[in-house]
């Protein structure tokens, strides 16, 4: 990797930037959250491990009914041609119980699960460790696929073929550590807890794509993290820049924009522009995978409700939620809504049976004494907060009129397909109007 | 609900975001009252009692509205369209402070009832949306009325008797002649601030204390400061409040050089005109209060900034003609280019502003 400092400008680097977002959220969740060390969950007497926990194919099922699985071992495979393909793999060692479907907590459509009986809690590398130094870039490549990774920070894509896009295109990897979310707090967990293997994940993925620039881009503070810190200053090639700590999604194209200054074209992929964006939580994955041989069976989330607060745990890929409230001592009966990640994004589950995917980055409850957002519906009142907050630029209030009236033409003028489905608009809507179904409606009349 | 049953429930599925801000319509609506109040009892202080029974009949005549609507849809089975009377009484309290203080109460009444009937609640039933500011529009057909009433001498005297507009404005001359105009307002209606004794001007009545013309002008300074409030803090389309007395203050200045006076010094034309054609009720309270309405004014931003320049150059040309309470009619006027404007000058959003690197 080329070690040539390349400064990116200073100001933008360590500037606080303004981000878009009219209005700040409570912060009060994370804020519970940001001390409590992660707590490993131990695994539940049956895991469900969705067959396709990522945007693209479902993987093909490995294994049938009877057959026992090792931590790790692959359960679920690709075809050679798939590029968008993902592989999922085994969380514990047991005995596969049955093959089924399961409303999908994203999709909300049926999809396969394997259900695996755990016979132990048993953890240990399934691959070979790789040095990068005796190995090719794409061979590291391919072990990132082998292993599953995808993007964490929600968006799900398969993590080799961003990067494999990106080989030798791109002059800067900036690292999302922002957590924008208010329920959520485990990216700057894993910050703390296990910087040295992310900060070796991050240049890694920077090697294989030939990136000279690394930017760490988190909303701590300077001193909230110390040892971290510290050990950033070590490194030559990485700059830190400091966010406010408003959501604003965290989208990445954003992202690029504030530090960077270029907006990316609608139709052009970030990389054309010389820039990539990855979470931390996909750092530390491509660490585990590359450095120990681990593929995705495991993430670290943030449950939160009222009564416990926020807790920030590591769980194996197919727990059911049911499991891990359990484990926090909050009773899945307990509650009237659950949502799984993001609050702002993530979707509701209605059953608690439902697993954690490779998706989700948080659980959280609400019982029946906190409000629903959107049970007093009045009519739009032209207010236009909407407006104001989209970090798109979009006209929401439009979009809905130019949809309620079917107007396709209308719904192509407002460029209704740039919406990122951030929720910053139903967010803080005085007439409490859920944008997510009418902007979705609007999109596939598009 | 037995054990069992709740461990069978599902979850209540919502799409996301699973939170809301927590400022809902009532609370917005809530908050508009009580920032109006402060102005209230500020007009209240300078006019007197008159002004505030002019409030209360405005506030009286929406609620009974609306409690009898209210009873009507419940009769009927029907969810009442106000689940709480925060929106009608921000519209009496709107009434109440755009009316001028010598009108007879009975015009009052009138405007209350029209402005909560026909344009909050009929224009609601059947229109998307509102498109017409209710009370401006209550207001200037009352306004259109008397005029007719008037002019075909049916009721001689009828303009006078509603004193929605005051028909003796049209003897001023306000383009050379305004010096003098102002000379009349000053010994007509200006004083002294009654238990500090101080002596004012016509320039400072308008800013300070005004015992004249809407109530909600009484104290100019307090609707600036208390319209900022509600600007910042309830994020009023404040685009529309910046263009609306910008573009005034402009024209005021325009006005100011033109039209010299050789025994008043340019400075102070220009702070007369200032104080007159932005302060004046009409335009700081309407500007503020009336003319963010939010369902009635454009959505994109910079048709926000048309609107109210638009407003504002009509509201001017009225005034230069001595029909000064015209900025209710400029505002109507308005509110019917809100759907050209809402089709206007959309901004590009994120991703389209530059070019595609894509061959
Ligand atoms: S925020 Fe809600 S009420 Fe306001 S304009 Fe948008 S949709 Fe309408
Ligand atoms: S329109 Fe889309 S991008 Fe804009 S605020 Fe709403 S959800 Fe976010």
């Amino acid at each position: 990797m080329a070690r040539k400092k390349k400064k990116i400008d200073e100001e933008r680097t360590h500037r606080k930037f303004k981000e878009k977002g009219g209005f700040e959220l409570d912060l009060r969740m994370k804020r519970e959250a940001i001390t409590d060390p992660f707590t490993e969950v131990p695994p539940a007497e049956e895991m469900t491990v969705f067959l396709r926990q990522h945007v693209g194919p479902e993987a093909k099922p490995l294994i049938q009914e009877g057959d026992f699985v090792e931590y790790g071992e692959k359960i679920g495979g690709i075809e050679e041609d798939e590029e968008w393909g993902v592989p999922v793999h085994s969380p514990v060692n047991g005995i596969v119980k049955e093959i089924k479907m399961m409303e999908h907590p994203v999709s909300g459509d049926e999809e396969r699960i394997v259900v695996i009986e755990t016979e132990d809690e048993e953890t240990k590398p399934y691959y070979d460790p790789l040095d990068p130094k005796d190995v090719t870039k794409d061979e590291l490549l391919e072990r990132i696929k082998e292993a599953g990774i995808v993007g964490l920070g929600g968006a799900i894509c398969p993590t080799n073929v961003k990067l494999s896009y990106a080989k030798d295109k791109v002059s800067h990897l900036i690292i999302n550590a922002k957590e924008s979310d208010p329920n959520i707090a485990c990216d700057v967990r894993l910050i703390s807890e296990r910087a040295e293997e992310m900060i070796d994940g991050i240049k890694l993925m920077a090697y294989i794509i030939g990136a000279d620039n690394i930017v760490f881009a988190t909303r701590t503070q300077e001193g909230e993290l110390p040892e971290f810190e510290n050990l950033l200053k070590r490194e030559k090639n990485i700059d830190i820049v400091r966010v406010r700590p408003n959501y604003s999604i965290g989208y990445g194209r954003l992202l690029i924009t504030e530090i960077l200054g270029k907006e990316i074209p609608q139709d052009t992929h970030s990389y054309d522009m010389g820039a990539l964006v990855h979470n931390v939580g996909t750092a530390y994955a491509v660490y585990k995978a590359i450095r120990e041989g681990e593929p995705l069976v495991s993430r670290g989330i943030t449950y939160y409700s009222k009564d416990i607060g926020g807790r920030n745990l590591w769980v194996r890929i197919g727990t059911p939620v049911k499991h891990i409230m359990d484990f926090v001592d909050a009773p899945a009966i307990d509650f009237e809504r659950v949502a799984l990640g993001s609050i702002m994004m993530g979707p509701a589950i209605s059953d608690p049976s439902i697993p954690i995917t490779k998706a989700d980055s948080g659980v959280t409850g609400f019982t029946e004494k906190e409000p629903h957002p959107y049970e007093d519906k009045t009519w739009c009142i032209r207010c236009g907060y909407c407006n104001e907050v989209c970090p798109m630029d979009l006209y929401p209030q439009l979009i809905m009129k130019a949809e309620k009236k079917g107007d396709k033409k209308r719904l192509r003028q407002l460029n209704t397909d740039v919406c990122i489905d951030c929720g910053l608009c139903s967010f803080v809507c005085p007439a409490r109007i859920n944008y997510r179904p009418i902007l979705s409606r609007a999109k596939s009349e598009m | 609900m037995l054990e069992e049953e709740k461990k069978a429930r599902p979850y209540k599925v919502v799409n996301p975001p699973h939170v809301h801000i927590g400022l809902d319509k009532n609370e917005l609506m809530l908050k508009t009252f009580l920032l109006m109040s402060i102005i209230a009892y500020a007009s209240v202080m300078v006019m007197g009692l008159q002004a505030l029974f002019h409030i209360l009949v405005a506030l009286g005549t929406v609620l009974v509205v609306y409690n009898s609507v209210t009873a009507y849809q419940r009769w009927k089975g029907v969810k009442p369209t106000y689940d709480s009377p925060g929106s009608p009484l921000v519209a009496g309290m709107i009434v109440g402070l755009a009316m001028p203080l010598e009108s007879p109460y009975l015009v009052t009444v009138v405007v209350a009832f029209m402005t909560m009937f026909v344009f909050k609640y009929i224009q609601g039933k059947y229109l998307d949306h509102k498109y017409l500011n209710p009370v401006a529009t209550s207001k200037s057909i009352v306004l259109l009325a008397l005029y007719g009433v008037a002019t075909l001498n049916v009721f001689e005297g009828a303009l006078q008797g509603g004193m929605l507009f005051h028909p003796h404005h049209y003897q001023h001359n306000m383009m050379g002649g305004f010096a003098d105009m102002m000379g009349f307002f000053e010994s007509a209606f200006v004083d002294t601030i009654p238990f500090f004794g101080i002596e004012i001007s016509a320039t400072q009545a308008h800013f300070f204390w005004q015992p004249h013309g809407w109530i909600g002008s009484g104290m100019g300074i307090v609707v600036l400061v208390v319209g900022s409030i509600a600007v910042y803090w309830l994020r009023y389309k404040w685009r529309i409040v910046v263009s609306t007395l910008g573009t005034m203050t402009i024209l005021a200045i325009v006005a100011a050089l033109v039209w010299q006076n050789g025994d008043i010094s340019t400075a102070d034309m220009i702070t007369m005109r200032i104080a007159f054609h932005v302060f004046s009720g009409s335009i700081l309270f309407m500007a503020f209060f009336m003319a963010t309405e939010p369902q009635s004014t454009p959505m994109p931003e910079f048709s926000q900034f048309l609107f109210g320049v638009g407003l504002a150059v009509l509201t001017f040309v009225f005034q230069l003609n001595g029909f000064l309470g015209g900025s209710i009619i400029a505002l109507v006027i308005m509110n019917m280019t809100t759907p050209l404007l809402d089709r206007i000058v959309i901004k590009k959003p994120y991703g389209h502003r530059v070019k595609s690197v894509v061959d």
